[in-house]
């Protein structure tokens, strides 16, 4: 079986698991009491819950765009109350959302545009991201990217082990979301260095993720490019790495909904619920 | 157990806390009694605990664990050790709504039927004789028999354009007669047309409420809306933080609502109040209900500064983060002693200002400062706004 098809062999399933979780969660909440519509069943509730939402944001669209990218996104009450803290979290939230914006164009335009391209000539932009004068800057905006998180998990570990702060308390959960996290990055960045230093690993298509060709630019991946120059004499069977890097990915996907990791969507929920509140609260 | 108490938002913000701690600096009982368990995190922590251990993954496939007698207690006793001031929620990173959510639990232990039983007291008060003292609610308004110069009506007139909703405890405790005594005093000099409820004002829910019963408070609320509307009122004032933040909140009606406050800096702005001047330094105390959670902080400031002479020094924690002064959320009735404690850090930081005296807006706050103040013999004056504004009105 190829790696394309073996990826979606575990993706699937494990996306399936995710919303499975996240399901789970929500009808959880469901079984709360939404205030004019106390006799509701969950399915109600969510409706009614969902179309409320739907008409607030239609209310005020741009001010909501605003507040999701203020109050979510850049963590505006954060930043007021430690800054330490407000850099650490920023570094990981805008590390995670920004790779996963530039994998998605890669992933988009070499995998599927480039190959669909041949048939349909108007997709030979696509080219330009593979071979052409994108490449460097995915390239590099994808290593610069993964690189944030990394920072960023390190800050949280050193604010959590050698800090200390009196009020931090860590958690089993914490140990193990940071530890994700730290290893997916840290795995990421040596699988990219095993690839520079060992082309043929690329010609073989043994990883999915390059079946693009190899960059002439390979010093812009540059947390990788750094660690290949400690790989050349190495040999590692390249599909163990392969999985090595994958299945914990996908497990860090399943784990999201039972763990402090929810807070992503919880946290993001709960912020723009009160500054809507705030903002729809009669002036005393 | 049931969740059905808890709206689908605080079911949603118990798995949105990610128990950072920033609360804690700001939580003045886990500041006085340092116990992991009964600050914001611990109670969310526990109440996360039951909440897994009722509707989990594993109780779905092997049914819910039987909760424990012990740790139901023990989790009442933290959720009930608290005095709804709110500052955890305000300082909340991912704005949880801290004191909705603490009401909500009280909620599910009222339920379980786990709460302090001096509640089913202030219940059996509230419910039967309409106030929290217990006492025949045609008392409610004794304290102007200390007045002099009454008109016939004694405000209770059958038609007034405001209302003037004294609340239970600046009717009942001798201590804070004063304040309605001054507030009707303004009113009468700034020639407003008032009236009383009388004996047909009932306690307004909020003690209710705060104990996790709701429900109970519904009836309070229609008949306080029922007897205002029959007054022909289009306003109401309150000098209770308390009253005014429930009425705001929960009783949904088209009547304007103001605290003292609001109403007298229109007056002062009206020049219906002005004021002689007299050399005097104060501090200010926001209290929990009229600040954090009705986010009046400038009014009576303005009022303050309106004043002739007045010097205004701030606490060290002052506006959104004044330190509570131990009486709210019903503490005083299940740990005094917790009440008392955090009211003598009040006075510490009161102290620590040098001002004259301490001036707030809220009878609660008055009773529990200068109630630790005389039993610890530390000689300081609180005084509400009303009796300030009073002594200095022209």
């Amino acid at each position: 079986m190829d790696k394309h098809t073996l990826f979606y062999a575990m993706f699937i399933p494990s996306m399936i698991l995710f919303l499975l979780g996240m399901g789970f969660r929500i009808s959880l909440y469901l079984q709360g009491t939404v205030k004019g519509a106390e006799q509701a069943t969950s399915w109600q509730k969510l409706w009614v819950l969902l179309r409320r939402g739907w008409r607030g944001f239609w209310k005020r669209p741009i001010w909501y765009l605003q507040i999701t990218i203020t109050d979510v996104l850049f963590h505006r009450k954060l930043y007021g109350q430690s800054f330490y803290r407000w850099l650490a979290h920023s570094f990981i939230v805008f590390g995670f959302v920004a790779t996963f914006i530039v994998d998605m164009i890669k992933g988009l335009t070499t995998g599927y545009l480039v190959e669909w391209s041949h048939c349909l000539p108007f997709l030979s932009f696509a080219h330009a991201f593979e071979t052409g004068a994108i490449r460097p800057f995915l390239d590099f905006f994808l290593e610069f990217f993964s690189f944030l998180i990394l920072v960023g998990c390190v800050m949280a570990l050193i604010r959590r082990f050698i800090f200390r702060p009196p009020q931090l308390k860590t958690e089993e959960e914490d140990i193990t979301s940071l530890c994700f996290i730290l290893f997916l990055e840290l795995s990421g960045f040596f699988i990219e260095g095993y690839r520079i230093a060992h082309p043929e690993v690329v010609t073989k298509r043994v990883y999915m993720a390059n079946f693009t060709p190899p960059s002439a630019n390979n010093w812009l991946s540059f947390g990788g490019y750094s660690i290949s120059l400690f790989l050349k004499g190495v040999t590692i069977n390249p599909d163990f790495l392969w999985y090595f890097h994958v299945v914990p990915s996908l497990l860090f996907f399943i784990y999201i909904p039972h763990s402090k990791l929810l807070h992503i969507f919880t946290s993001s929920a709960t912020v723009i619920g009160d500054r809507t509140r705030e903002k729809e609260k009669q002036p005393y | 157990m049931k969740l059905s108490r808890l709206t689908p938002r605080q079911l949603l913000e118990i798995d949105a806390c990610t128990r950072c701690g920033e609360c804690l600096r700001y939580c003045p009982v886990y500041i006085e009694r340092e116990e992991e368990a009964i600050n914001p995190r611990g109670k969310i922590r526990a109440i996360k605990r039951f909440i897994r251990s009722q509707f989990g993954i594993w109780a779905k496939l092997f049914g819910p664990k039987k909760l424990s007698e012990d740790q139901l207690k023990k989790f009442s006793e933290m959720v009930y050790r608290c005095t709804l001031c709110g500052e955890c929620g305000m300082v909340c990173p991912v704005s949880i709504r801290s004191k909705d959510l603490w009401i909500g639990l009280r909620e599910v232990l009222v339920e379980l039927g786990y709460y302090p039983k001096e509640f089913d007291t202030l219940k059996k008060n509230v419910l039967t004789e309409h106030n929290i003292s217990g006492l025949d609610n045609e008392g409610r308004i004794e304290w102007l028999e200390a007045m002099g110069d009454l008109p016939e009506h004694r405000y209770q007139k059958e038609k007034a354009e405001v209302i003037y909703f004294v609340g239970c405890v600046a009717s009942y405790f001798p201590m804070v007669h004063k304040i309605p005594q001054g507030m009707v005093n303004i009113m009468r000099r700034a020639q407003v047309d008032f009236a009383l409820l009388g004996g047909a004002e009932w306690c307004c829910g909020f003690p209710l409420i705060g104990a996790g019963m709701r429900k109970e408070a519904e009836e309070m609320m229609a008949h306080n809306l029922e007897e205002v509307r029959k007054k022909g009122a289009h306003t109401a004032i309150f000098t209770c933080p308390s009253c005014f933040h429930t009425w705001k909140e929960e009783y949904h009606s088209e009547i304007n609502l103001f605290h003292f406050t609001q109403f007298l800096l229109n007056l002062i702005q009206e020049g219906k109040i002005s004021f002689k001047e007299e050399k005097l330094k104060v501090t200010y105390h926001d209290p929990c209900d009229l600040g954090r959670a009705s986010g009046i902080y400038d009014p009576p400031r303005a009022i303050l500064r309106a004043m002739p002479g007045v010097e205004l020094v701030e606490m060290k924690d002052h506006g959104p983060y004044c330190r509570c002064c131990g009486g709210g959320g019903n503490l005083e009735m299940i740990d005094p002693e917790l009440s008392a404690a955090l009211a003598r850090e009040k006075i510490k930081q009161i102290q620590e200002t040098g001002a004259e005296m301490v001036v707030t807006s809220c009878q609660q706050c008055i009773r529990t400062i200068m109630t630790t103040a005389r039993r610890m013999k530390i000689p300081i004056k609180a005084l509400n706004l009303t009796e300030l504004v009073l002594k200095h009105m022209k």
